[in-house]
């Protein structure tokens, strides 16, 4: 019981602030109509860019169309709930050391991991995450998707771990700000990892595509945050890929968070 | 845009000598025209400002450039992959060597076209009510924007040209060779004045901040429209009817499209000449377009703030 509290006072105080930046938002109703739009425009060029490419293919690496869609839809609600929940944050943390206004929130009796990276939630991007649900849901129907309490199982619990992995690897590159003040090329490195997680791994053959590939897969698993939740409900359930995303999330999470306390120990303050 | 350290009037003409050697001649704000050598030595204070301020973060640009041809990897298999799932040599008149090729030289198309920060910079001077010190100073907004855009891509494209020349040399085996000269020409003009393009629609774009302050929702929807109607993102010949010919049309696909199409040879002869002065039509519209949107701009403008 004595752990819980302090859980359950992080959850009171994510749910504060989660409703202070949804109030925030929305006396800016305009402006977030118009971010909403553009996530929905995004959503709608990607929808355009496959069908236009399965009208000339019936398959992409062994991925049939209503596959892939679940691939996309994956992505797009698993991205949405990233850049919902951290991104913001995290591409905010570079100015907030090279102004030294981080020193206000070091001050504060909560944990730096969680008052840096969660206090604010960007709530554009939150129909991304019912858009790519969405987009999952019709492909299911398209494929006559038979349940399977066993997939739906590994697909969330992978789903989860699959964000894990990737906030553990945006907190990554965010910890370097500390030593590299002006991190714009580190939050495009963000962009470079999610190029990555966007395509199926079977597109990683060939001789120097498929070490790639690997070393994607288990030195900087960043390819198995959505390949292995969308494989586990519309392919091949592989027990020992989901075993290896949860090992990964473990490891992740703890590396990532050692990394940034000790990038905050190199922190030097730049205000007056 | 005009980032807090672009070149702007200093309050102490000694501290800001070096960067702005022809400070004391604005004491009797002269219009540019008189000032003897003045318009020339003015213009390349600011070009030459500008190319420091590009290179002062030079590292962190280097990465930035060489982490943006990983995605460029991604594409390559991806391509790779729905040419062997389409079991056939060629979508769309466009070979899988040639699509790759493509989709190269897109990125070169983008590196002249694109104005990152253009739009919300001019957007943001008229809402802080900075733009004013153009018009106390003399020198045209849109003629310093000009300069310090064409300084920035210099540097740009500099920087970046061993990076980019290791991966067309890597890439060298999608390429059918290079080329004739008058092919080199014609897509020589087609990004300089895809770059002519860029500037002055984004520049445009901006302009509408006269009327409402702020544009940067505006500005996301017809970027990342751009994104995919330009032809970035795909050939946009693969589209099916009538959105190629509808596409091919506006002014977009020659940010991205049309360059690379006449590298690759798509585009010969008499509709080479047609296309090319259809380019150079759209670059004179927007341009005359951002003039005129700006002097009517101006007669709103109320400088609050600044």
């Amino acid at each position: 019981m004595g752990a819980l509290k302090p859980l359950a006072r992080y959850f009171r105080l994510f749910g504060s602030l989660a409703s202070y930046t949804l109030k925030r938002e929305l006396a800016f109703r305009g402006n977030l109509l118009v971010k909403i739009s553009v996530e929905v425009l995004w959503l709608a060029i990607l929808v355009a860019f496959f069908r236009t490419v399965f009208a000339r293919t019936s398959t992409i690496a062994g991925w049939d169309e209503p596959r892939y869609f679940f691939f996309v839809g994956c992505f797009f609600a698993m991205n949405g709930l990233i850049e919902m929940l951290f991104l913001d944050n995290c591409n905010e943390f570079a100015e907030l050391v090279r102004t030294g206004d981080l020193d206000g929130l070091l001050l504060k009796p909560i944990d730096e991991q969680f008052l840096i990276t969660c206090r604010r939630i960007d709530w554009g991007t939150a129909p991304n995450i019912l858009m790519g649900t969405l987009v999952m849901a019709i492909a299911l129907v398209q494929m006559h998707w038979q349940f399977d309490l066993e997939r739906v199982l590994s697909f969330l619990i992978t789903f989860v771990c699959g964000t894990a992995i990737a906030y553990s690897f945006m907190l990554l590159l965010t910890s370097i700000s500390v030593w590299m003040v002006r991190n714009q090329s580190l939050m495009e490195m963000w962009w470079l990892f999610s190029s990555v997680a966007r395509y199926p791994r079977e597109i990683f053959t060939g001789p120097w595509a498929k070490p790639l590939g690997a070393f994607f897969t288990y030195f900087l698993p960043i390819l198995i945050v959505v390949n292995v939740p969308a494989n586990a409900m519309v392919r091949a359930l592989d027990r020992g890929s989901v075993a290896l995303t949860l090992v990964a999330t473990v490891v992740l999470l703890w590396l990532s968070r050692r990394f940034f306390q000790r990038a905050l120990r190199s922190y030097r303050s730049a205000s007056s | 845009m005009t980032p807090p350290e672009a070149p702007v009037a200093h309050p102490n003409p000694t501290d800001g000598a070096a960067a702005h050697p022809d400070f004391p001649h604005r004491r009797d704000f002269a219009p540019p025209e008189r000032a003897r050598g003045g318009f020339l030595k003015r213009y390349l204070a600011i070009f030459r400002a500008s190319l420091k301020e590009r290179m002062t973060y030079r590292g962190d640009f280097l990465l930035g450039t060489v982490l943006r041809f990983l995605p460029m990897i991604t594409t390559i298999l991806l391509w790779q992959a729905i040419y062997v799932g389409s079991k056939q040599n060629t979508l769309a008149t466009f070979t899988y060597n040639e699509m790759i090729a493509y989709l190269l030289l897109t990125n070169i198309s983008r590196m002249f076209s694109s104005m990152p920060g253009l739009a919300g910079g001019i957007a943001r001077e008229i809402r802080e009510g900075t733009m004013k010190r153009y018009m106390i100073q003399p020198i045209d907004m849109i003629g310093y924007l000009l300069l310090y855009r064409v300084a920035h891509k210099i540097t740009y494209i500099i920087m970046s040209f061993l990076p980019y020349l290791l991966l067309f040399f890597l890439c060298r085996s999608f390429f059918d060779g290079f080329p004739d000269w008058t092919t080199l020409g014609a897509f020589a003009v087609s990004l300089l004045l895809s770059f002519l393009i860029g500037f002055f629609f984004e520049a445009s774009v901006g302009m509408v901040g006269f009327w409402f302050l702020e544009v940067t929702s505006l500005l996301y929807i017809v970027m990342t429209l751009n994104f995919f109607i330009s032809g970035h993102m795909l050939p946009l010949d693969l589209l099916p009817w009538p959105w190629a010919g509808f596409l091919k049309a506006l002014p977009f696909q020659y940010m991205a499209y049309f360059p690379a199409a006449v590298f690759l040879g798509k585009v010969k002869g008499a509709e080479l000449i047609w296309y090319l002065v259809g380019e150079l039509f759209w670059a004179v519209f927007f341009m005359a377009l951002a003039r005129s949107l700006y002097r009517m701009g101006l007669r709103r403008y109320s400088a609050f703030g600044g």
